[in-house]
């Protein structure tokens, strides 16, 4: 019996039961899933609005209606996810306990009419004593580690059989891990969460993390509302880059990046000098430390290239020189200092703000600025460009042309710094659901009727089987279950 | 120049094949017995020759054959042959390999017309390094011959179906397996397919992501196309125990399953673009 035949599908919650309960809406769900997916896959996610404008024209806004431009966390995604984990709770609920029972208490005490409408059936008629006929159909079964019950009935000696019944389970065995996968993931993207940073070498950093806090700094016409936030918030713990390094294989490719970290917590040291490599990363407290990226730095240098020309014959006057970051640098042979103040990689002017930026972390269009001092009094502070030395930079007073020749980037570990609390109960669902997978594939509920009666001066012995699965693989065993009945001499 | 053994086994294993699925072929149409033993003896000389064509390339590359699409192949060939050889001598029917052979013949194929760039020997990179990349693509790629054999299985159960249901005699039709024989086989093969791709591709693959990216799941191309292909084959499951639902209607989600586990091998690597991509590398 299912859902469909049951009484409870009169009214309308009977029948928002019984959708749920029906494998039909589950195939539903399933392929509307796959289909909403491939549609995440082919519509580029999580860009910005001016991309889809780009890309899709008047469909952009369509797009980002409904959401397809973040799909898996669009809400007719989750109302998806929802429908499968309702569907899977109420399917369980719904033919659990008649599986469990059905499965429990096999019939023993068959009649003739019953095995013969068993998919596997054979008679054998023998020469023996009903009696010792049972304890050979006993001792055969028993020898195949069947689970036996018997009965003596008005049609004869009955002997049910069977093995393999938790093969039966492994469908809800299968179900609960799914559920608990997703609890886990839910619990997860609530209380865990996802951060990255850039880490130069010997720079100590406190690391943020996110926490629930009660937030009373609003209110609601005049009544304070504690609401309750996520926040970031600096932790007690610090980091420190003590090294970053690359190794290379012999053709040049990359092998490993790997960072050595040491931590501080509350002010102690708690974690000296420990090596992390993609792949292998560092706990602590709930917190890990991942690998996962390295650059150039993009708003500094740790030093850089300038040389002075004369700005009329365009003749070198002063050879290149290095000029560390941040440090005065006194010009040789001139009576003028200067010092590298900023940088961006990638120049960008922010018209509203009055702000230069790094439109990006790429090195597309470095830029370098400079503060120049004569006798130790500044004089000027002025950007140059790598890219486009036609911008001439004279030093006020002087004819004297400023040339940016180049600089050395600092290189950052980029360090991926997750929390999640549920990532053991995703596990173990996971672990679950592979019980769950041998249980429902690899065990198979055979069972097996045999029916004793005495004819006349012979004995007839009815053999009656069935399995849930795997019918062919089942005939085979079945029939040499009736053969060695067959088979023994007295 | 030096010789590359593993590129030498691989061009041999190649021929097998063909000659392994011609046999097959020829199997089925003259019913000879002789012709018949003479396609087992090739396909398990065809799998030996694969089987050199992996360990060479794992002594050359000193690591797991999986980290590019042209090993990863070979591997995929390889698990196929043992799960067909296995079957053939479980079940005795030797018409299936007509098909499954088929099946291992267009991935040879498929696999020699990759440019040079990908058949080269790569060293792994940094994200590769990990026992459980291994275990991952070990595991999911008997998902993948699993599927691959349940297709072949299909297509069979569904030619057969159709002439079951005219009661039109045919010779070579009448040569297969009865629809149910075919049925319940292709349904074991997603059995197993589903049980060792759902361990390692989405599985294993979820704790190696965490291991080398912090994250158990990031929605990268691949990983929804797992997703997807999971969902088909979930179906499949359940279509089989649906009123209304099984027999043809499964047999054709078998198939879309495959052609999804295809995009998700092939496809994805070379059209979308992610962590995974092996075309990219
Ligand atoms: C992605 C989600 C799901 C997965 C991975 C899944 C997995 C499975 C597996 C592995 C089996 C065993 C199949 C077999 O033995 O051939 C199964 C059986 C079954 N599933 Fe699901 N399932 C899912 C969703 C659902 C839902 C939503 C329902 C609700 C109707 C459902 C109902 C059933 C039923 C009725 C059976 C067969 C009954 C039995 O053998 O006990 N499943 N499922």
């Amino acid at each position: 019996m299912t859902a469909s035949d049951n009484n409870l599908g009169k009214g309308i919650g009977g029948k928002i039961w019984n959708l749920f309960g029906s494998l039909k809406f589950t195939l539903f769900t399933l392929f509307s899933l796959a289909i909403v997916s491939i549609i995440g896959t082919v519509i580029q996610q999580n860009q910005p609005q001016e991309f889809y404008v780009r890309e899709y024209g008047t469909w952009a806004s369509l797009i980002l209606r409904l959401g397809l431009e973040d799909m898996y966390h669009a809400p007719w995604f989750t109302v998806l996810l929802i429908c499968l984990i309702i569907n899977i709770i109420v399917c369980t609920i719904d033919r659990f306990p008649q599986k469990w029972k059905a499965t429990l208490e096999g019939r023993v005490d068959v009649d003739v009419k019953f095995i013969k409408n068993l998919l596997n059936n054979h008679t054998l008629i023998i020469n023996e004593e009903p009696q010792s006929a049972r304890e050979r159909v006993i001792n055969i079964l028993s020898k195949r580690r069947y689970r036996i019950k018997e009965s003596n009935h008005a049609e004869g000696l009955s002997i049910y059989a069977h093995k393999g019944m938790i093969g039966r389970f492994g469908s809800d065995v299968t179900h609960i891990s799914l559920l608990l996968i997703l609890l886990g993931a839910i619990i997860g993207s609530i209380f865990g969460f996802k951060d990255f940073g850039a880490f130069y070498e010997g720079e100590v950093t406190t690391i943020p993390i996110t926490d629930w806090r009660i937030n009373i700094d609003r209110s609601f016409y005049g009544i304070p509302l504690p609401l309750i936030d996520r926040q970031k918030i600096p932790s007690d713990i610090q980091l420190k880059l003590d090294k970053f390094w690359i190794d290379y294989y012999e053709t040049g490719q990359t092998k490993q990046y790997n960072s050595i970290l040491t931590l501080s917590d509350g002010g102690r040291e708690v974690i000296k000098g420990k090596q992390i490599w993609v792949n292998a990363p560092l706990h602590y407290k709930g917190i890990t430390f991942y690998q996962s990226s390295y650059g150039i730095a993009y708003d500094r240098v740790r030093e850089a290239s300038f040389s002075l020309k004369d700005s009329k014959t365009q003749k070198t006057v002063v050879e290149p020189f290095m000029v560390n970051w941040n440090m005065p640098f006194h010009i040789p042979n001139i009576n003028y200092d200067i010092k590298v103040v900023g940088f961006v990689s990638d120049f960008a002017f922010d018209a509203t703000t009055k702000t230069i930026y790094a439109k990006s972390t790429e090195h597309n269009n470095p830029a370098i600025q400079v503060e120049i001092y004569k006798n130790g009094k500044p004089i000027s502070r002025t950007w140059l460009f790598y890219n486009y030395a036609d911008y001439r930079t004279i030093i006020p007073d002087t004819n004297y042309e400023l040339v940016f020749n180049g600089y050395k980037g600092i290189v950052y570990t980029g360090l991926s710094i997750n929390s999640d609390p549920a990532t053991s109960i995703v596990w173990i669902g996971s672990s679950l659901m592979v019980v769950g997978f041998l249980m429902a594939f690899f065990v198979f509920h055979k069972r097996i009727w045999v029916l004793i009666r005495r004819n006349s001066s012979e004995t007839a012995v009815h053999f009656g089987g069935m399995i849930n699965k795997n019918k062919f693989t089942f005939e085979k065993e079945f029939l040499e279950i009736v053969d060695s009945m067959r088979d023994i001499k007295k | 120049m030096k010789v590359i053994m593993s590129l030498l086994f691989f061009d041999m294993a190649f021929w097998f094949y063909l000659a392994t699925m011609l046999l097959y072929f020829g199997y089925w149409i003259t019913k000879r017995e002789w012709l018949g033993q003479a396609s087992t003896v090739l396909a398990i000389i065809s799998t030996f020759a694969i089987s050199m064509m992996l360990i060479y390339r794992t002594k050359e590359a000193g690591h797991a054959p999986f980290s590019n699409l042209y090993e990863s192949m070979a591997f995929f060939v390889w698990v196929m042959s043992i799960a067909y050889l296995i079957m053939e001598f479980r079940y005795k029917i030797r018409i299936l390999g007509v098909f499954v052979m088929a099946v291992a013949f267009i991935a040879m194929f498929a696999t020699s017309q990759l440019s040079y760039r990908f058949q080269d020997i790569q060293p792994l990179n940094p994200a590769l390094q990990s026992i459980w990349f291994e275990l991952h693509v070990f595991s999911a790629f008997i998902g993948y011959a699993g599927f691959g054999i349940a297709f072949a299985l299909a297509i069979m159960y569904l030619i057969k179906a159709r002439f079951e249901d005219r009661k039109t005699p045919n010779v070579l039709i009448d040569r297969l397996p009865s629809s149910n024989m075919l049925d319940e086989l292709s349904y074991k093969s997603v059995a197993w397919g589903f049980a060792f791709f759902t361990l390692g591709a989405l599985i294993l693959g979820a704790v190696w992501a965490n291991k080398a990216w912090g994250t158990y799941w990031s929605w990268d191309p691949k990983e929804t196309w797992s997703l997807i292909t999971w969902f088909v084959y979930a179906a499949y499951l359940h279509a089989r125990v649906t009123r209304g639902w099984r027999g043809k209607k499964a047999a054709y989600i078998a198939i879309f399953g495959f052609l999804s586990t295809i995009f998700l091998y092939w496809g994805v690597s070379f059209v979308l673009p992610g962590l995974h991509a092996y075309a990219s590398q």
